[in-house]
């Protein structure tokens, strides 16, 4: 990906960061970072409130400028080239900001004279959205009266306008109902297998998981790994947990007595099941048992299911707090 | 780079290009924003409202008080678009809808005055009209009363859209911001008495307003007597166009620090 010894974005680079730097007076809200998505990948800026994550998509888009570093889409530095960044990326930003006073279709065509389309080519262009997002029956219906998902989908069919290369999302699935948020994952997926590159904002790790190709996790304003999903699970295979469901609630006592069980590291109650955190699943696994013969617990069910993207997460945060207060 | 296929990057953007997301920028204002009720009551109801207020019990010709009032009126509408739409669209961020597309800040400045200018142009001509239609007013000089009333929006259209990016976010401060300079301009500028009849200073300070040029061209148009001439009133009021349009795209460029 990127060339650590030059700083320079590979030739298949669609949109690269180098040593990318934002302070909003003294407060650092991105952190010297940097980081390359490839030509058709969906790569997913996975962190949560406050991360930098926007900021990030924002000095893309040049509505705010770095401090420090670059960023770039297709080689054309944002800041000096913006107007042809603009011509070949799309924004969809959290809040689906259509013009709610005129209808669907006006906000197409509005969207497409700004890109330079002319009316019978914005017009036809409109059509063909509206169609390809499911929107016909709401054309003539202001923007307004759209329901939330309604405005999402038509929010990215106005970003797709100008048939760009690179489309922005910035948490694009945030506020939506699960059938809302299912039907704008699907649409990800369509444009994105039609060669549409994807920088995608979420603080949803089951999104980033079902959808990223590749995820930064970024915290603080910094990222503190790039990976796929599977290999960033990997990578933190000790967050390994035994989840068990007893026949019966254990008593405080006993509770206390399974956080003492030899290997557990931490337990953590989820639902009616108990996750029992390990480094050597199979020797817990063991001990657990002779735990429960002795308590006179019986199991419903024992799943020894692989660190999720959650606990990654956590793992990767906790470690930065840690290496931050050591300093 | 590999050769992009954006249909949009194949197209240079030329004037014309430009020229015509401007238009599209005014026509969704136009759209939007014309019958909104804060623009019908602080661009056309307002200045109507004061023009009578002041001028009522007066012992004066109604003929003579035409340049004032359509002078008024050009002055509050033309100037009330802008100050509303940007502020509005900022606080609803659809203002970002225009800076996410390829669009320069100059054209997009184009666009929201052309949007101030159209209503402004509709706004001042109902005056006009009412006074050769009902009350007798005469255009002496047809020239000078378009150049009153075209350059006179164009120019004023400006100071509409650089109060817009002074002020706050929200419409209610900008619109607060907005009187704040139109109330002591409408006495300085020959609206309710000609330049000629105010004490010296109030005449040294009338140059820095351009309303005073419109003014000015208005009574030149309609045969009354003028203070400055046509030759530095519309060379006024282009500069002082010019030098506020300028003002407010680097106001707008300040915003993405």
């Amino acid at each position: 990906m990127t060339d650590s010894h030059t700083g320079r974005a590979s030739p298949n680079s669609a949109v690269g960061a180098r040593e990318l730097t934002k302070y909003f007076d003294s407060l650092l809200a991105v952190d010297h970072i940097s980081f390359d998505v490839e030509q058709g990948e969906l790569f997913g800026f996975l962190g949560p409130n406050g991360a930098g994550k926007t900021t990030t998509i924002r000095i893309f888009m040049n509505l705010t400028r770095p401090s420090e570093g670059s960023a770039s889409v297709y080689g054309m530095d944002t800041v000096r080239d913006t107007l042809a960044v603009k011509s070949v990326v799309g924004i969809v930003p959290e809040v689906s900001n259509v013009f709610p006073e005129i209808t669907a279709l006006s906000n197409l065509t509005f969207t497409g004279a700004l890109y330079g389309l002319g009316r019978r080519e914005g017009a036809s262009r409109a059509a063909e959205l509206l169609s390809m997002f499911g929107l016909e029956e709401y054309s003539g219906k202001k923007a307004g009266q759209l329901s939330l998902g309604l405005k999402r989908r038509l929010a990215i069919a106005m970003s797709m306008v100008h048939r760009p290369r690179v489309l922005f999302l910035d948490e694009p699935t945030s506020g939506l109902d699960v059938t809302a948020s299912r039907s704008i994952r699907e649409i990800v997926r369509r444009l994105n297998s039609e060669g549409v590159t994807f920088f995608l904002t979420t603080h949803n790790m089951e999104e980033a998981n079902q959808l990223c190709d590749r995820i930064a996790v970024i915290n603080h304003g910094k990222i503190i790994a790039v990976d796929t999903p599977e290999r960033l699970r990997q990578a933190a295979s000790e967050a390994r947990a035994i989840e068990v469901t007893f026949d019966r609630r254990p008593t405080e006592k006993e509770e206390s007595g399974l956080a003492g069980i030899g290997g557990i590291s931490g337990t953590a109650e989820a639902g009616e099941s108990y996750r029992l955190f390990t480094a050597d699943p199979e020797s817990t696994l063991r001990s657990l048992f002779i735990f429960m013969e002795k308590h006179d617990l019986r199991a419903r069910s024992v799943n020894t299911p692989g660190p999720t993207l959650e606990d990654v997460f956590v793992k990767l945060t906790s470690e930065e707090q840690e290496v931050g207060s050591s300093q | 780079m590999e050769a992009a296929s954006s249909e949009v990057l194949l197209k240079k953007p030329g004037f014309v290009v430009g020229a015509r997301k401007s238009w599209a920028i005014a026509v969704k204002d136009m759209k939007i924003y014309y019958f909104k009720p804060a623009i019908l009551i602080f661009g056309a109801l307002f200045p109507v409202t004061i023009f009578f207020a002041f001028m009522m019990g007066r012992d004066v010709k109604a003929v003579t008080l035409f340049p004032g009032l359509i002078a008024l009126t050009l002055f509050f509408s033309t100037t009330t678009v802008a100050p509303f739409s940007i502020p509005w669209e900022r606080m609803s961020r659809t203002f970002e809808r225009l800076l996410f597309a390829p669009v320069s800040l100059t054209e997009l400045a184009v666009g929201k005055t052309i949007s101030s200018f159209v209503f402004g142009l509709v706004m001042s001509i109902v005056p006009l009209l009412i006074g050769v239609i009902f009350f007798g007013s005469s255009v002496a000089y047809i020239w000078a009363l378009a150049l009153g009333i075209i350059l006179g929006n164009a120019c004023l259209s400006n100071l509409g859209t650089l109060v817009s990016t002074v002020g706050s976010e929200t419409p209610q401060n900008v619109m607060l911001l907005l009187n704040l300079v139109r109330l002591p301009m409408m006495f300085i500028s020959g609206i309710f008495i000609p330049i000629n009849q105010l004490p010296t200073w109030g005449r040294v300070i009338s140059w820095f307003s351009p309303v005073s040029y419109v003014v000015d061209l208005l009574r030149r148009g309609l045969g009354f007597k003028d203070y400055f001439g046509p030759v530095i009133s519309s060379l006024m009021l282009v500069a002082f166009g010019l030098a506020m349009f300028a003002l407010s795209v680097l106001r707008m460029k300040s915003w993405n620090k």
